[in-house]
């Protein structure tokens, strides 16, 4: 009697819940963790100034020399709450215009390295033999080089080519240079994904309905791995937000823009003479970032991670 | 004379290993008829699952191979046909369910969105109307409120649903024959009797043919037209569910019927097999049951039939040393017709003809289905 009572109860239960999704339940996870959904809100801030970047005022603002050299930060106007640059130029706009350029960057970048890390992984992963062993030594050869070198090199490489150099400014270069050597975490990933996937049941299912090889790859499997994208996504931005900053400092990145590489650059030797503003502001706004994005790509791991799905 | 729907001829599948080339299905042939149940059955590890998936020629490429044979569907050999005929073929002509229920769907889909896709890959149909057809699959398995199951995820459905949804999946482009591969293991006891009688229920439907891979033999006698029996890699005994049981010619047969238990006899201890089914890597010479088998043993003891002595051999088998008849460790027997229904591999079973060309096949239906008894 009790049995019957107990399994009718739970058919009850079965009936009130609502189908739930895997993304669906990731979310409602994700939302249960204050602390990542105060990252969430940081970055989605950033967002929208980094949109805001894209308004011709701002533009305007943070070129006009309004004020005077190397102005300390004050109340008096907007512009100069982050104080002024040595040549007039209020840090605060600046800083703004760089959050669409520093976003931009990493955006374009990670989608570069997660569609080649994503398409590479894939294939190796799922048809193996000879293709596998290709892209395994493809990898291998661009993460044996340090990837601050290979950014160097290919940036180079890029500004190079004459017929490219005028119609590459600065940032296409960046986002090229970056997104050709960030792939290399995401294809391994995936690939071992992906081959533990291949021998799945599903798989062999698909295949017995006539499924093809690309339809099994992309349809099958890779939604199955496709959490792996999204914490890349959210983890490999803080590197490419870092990695442009490193490379505007070595002159290399984005020169004709106001970056917050550029501005750490132009503040290092203002530093000497006592001017910590703007290197403090430019500093301040990367740190919130990537922490934010850090502690973000944790949160995404642990809501979306299978092997700890039901765990709670 | 019906022709058969499926054909199996000579058909051997490999595996290249570290070890060297193991074969798990040699020579095995067999035909089914259209709206049959042909059930093979056999211990883990003898071949049946690797039959099976090779007949949709699933076997993962490297390491595994056909190594000869044909496997005709409508006389067209399958091995033959480009990987996009075969596409056409899978799950258009022959579909297939799984052991596992809960692996063999996608976690990520939702029934519905998995048995649409299995629709639209092989009917040309508008999206809404392949909802319909996936709706009626669903009810016509059994599923209650399909409207809501169509969009609920694998993991909100109980073992015994999922399996359903399968079937529902594999018959939505009607084929013409359903490979079930150990549909029922996985499910408990209840649940499989009424799997299994909806595959019955199905089949009376449709017609399909159904080739039951199984390792219980209680599966075999509720649901079997005609059973092959494997073991070790090949096909030792073909015959009707009722000459089968009836009358087990092959003494693996033999030994398998004496170790199921019986509820009205009263024995101190089950029969067992002794020793364990050979790795492929490492068969035994002859006769590849020779070493476990016991009518080659009775046979070494007693003199043969028509009174002339059995030459015998000293073999050790399963540690221990023992006699056993000479040509079942030199030879191995050919699966030979020894009745009008019955086809066995043994030295000592009588071959009723010498033409042994004829290909196991018998186009039989049972008389009555437990599906008949209980309805």
């Amino acid at each position: 009697m009790s049995t019957s009572a107990v399994s009718f109860a739970s058919a009850a239960w079965d009936m009130a819940a609502p189908p739930r999704s895997l993304w669906r339940d990731a979310w409602a996870r994700l939302r249960r963790n204050r602390l990542a959904k105060l990252c969430l809100a940081v970055v989605a801030l950033y967002v929208v100034l980094a949109l805001a970047g894209f308004t011709p005022h701002l533009q305007r603002a943070a070129s006009e020399m309004r004020y005077d050299s190397y102005e300390l930060p004050s109340w008096r106007a907007v512009g100069l709450w982050l104080g002024a640059d040595h040549l007039g130029r209020s840090v605060l706009w600046r800083l703004l215009y760089g959050t669409r350029i520093a976003l931009t960057v990493a955006v374009s970048a990670c989608l570069i390295s997660i569609f080649v890390g994503t398409t590479l992984g894939l294939i190796a992963g799922y048809f193996g033999r000879w293709i596998d062993s290709l892209v395994i030594w493809l990898f291998s050869t661009v993460n044996s080089v340090p990837a601050i070198l290979l950014m160097i090199a290919m940036a180079y490489a890029l500004q190079g080519f004459e017929t490219l150099k005028d119609r590459l400014s600065g940032m296409p270069i960046v986002v090229l240079a970056l997104g050709l050597t960030g792939w290399v975490g995401l294809c391994r990933l995936i690939r071992g994904e992906v081959m533990r996937h291949r021998e799945r049941d599903y798989v062999v299912a698909a295949r017995a309905a006539g499924a093809g090889h690309l339809r099994i790859m992309f349809r099958h499997i890779l939604p199955n791995v496709f959490h792996l994208i999204i914490i890349d996504f959210s983890l490999g931005m803080v590197g490419c937000v870092q990695a442009e900053v490193a490379l505007a400092f070595l002159g290399l990145g984005i020169t004709d823009r106001p970056s917050w590489g550029r501005m750490i650059d132009d503040a290092k030797l203002e530093l000497l003479r006592g001017v910590w503003w703007q290197v403090a502001a430019a500093t301040a706004a990367i740190f919130i970032l990537c922490l934010a994005l850090n502690i973000l790509g944790d949160a995404l791991r642990d809501a979306l991670d299978p092997r700890l799905r039901g765990t709670d | 004379m019906r022709k058969p729907l499926l054909e199996l001829r000579d058909l051997s599948v490999g595996f290249e290993t570290e070890g060297g080339l193991i074969v798990p299905v040699r020579d095995v042939s067999f035909a089914i008829y259209p709206g049959q149940t042909v059930a093979l059955v056999g211990e883990s590890g003898c071949g049946k699952s690797v039959t099976a998936l090779s007949i949709l020629r699933l076997i993962p490429s490297p390491p595994g191979r056909v190594l000869g044979g044909k496997v005709l569907l409508d006389g067209r050999d399958l091995l033959g046909l480009s990987e996009r005929e075969m596409r056409k073929v899978r799950g258009g002509e022959i579909a297939m369910i799984f052991q596992e229920p809960m692996t063999s769907l996608n976690p990520v889909f939702t029934i519905g969105e998995q048995i649409v896709e299995a629709i639209t890959l092989h009917q040309r149909v508008s999206s809404a109307e392949a909802w319909r057809i996936a709706e009626r699959s669903l009810r016509e398995v059994g599923i209650a409120d399909p409207q809501r199951r169509l969009r609920e995820y694998p993991h909100q459905m109980s073992g015994g649903m999922r399996q359903r949804a399968m079937i529902a999946m594999a018959l939505s482009c009607r084929p013409r024959l359903l490979i079930a591969d150990e549909p029922t293991t996985a499910l408990d006891v209840t649940i499989q009797a009424q799997i299994l009688e909806l595959l019955r229920t199905l089949q009376r439907e449709t017609g399909m043919a159904i080739l039951l891979i199984t390792h219980d033999l209680g599966v075999v006698a509720e649901n079997a037209d005609v059973v092959g029996v494997m073991y070790a890699s090949r096909i030792v005994e073909f015959a009707t569910v009722e000459d089968l049981f009836d009358q087990p010619r092959h003494p693996y047969t033999e030994a398998l019927f004496r170790s199921i238990p019986r509820l009205r006899r009263r024995s101190e201890r089950l029969a067992t097999i002794p020793g364990s089914v050979p790795n492929p890597s490492d068969f035994p010479p002859g006769c590849k049951f020779h070493p476990r088998c016991h009518r080659c043993r009775e046979r070494a003891a007693a003199p043969g039939a028509g009174g002339l002595p059995e030459p015998t051999v000293n073999i050790e088998a399963n540690g221990t040393p023992c006699a056993v008849a000479a040509r079942c460790v030199a030879v191995e027997p050919p699966l030979r017709r020894t009745g009008p229904r019955h086809w066995a591999a043994c030295h000592f079973v009588p071959a009723v003809a010498d033409d042994d060309a004829a290909l196991p096949a018998l186009d039989h239906k049972r008389m009555v289905t437990a599906a008949g008894v209980g309805a």
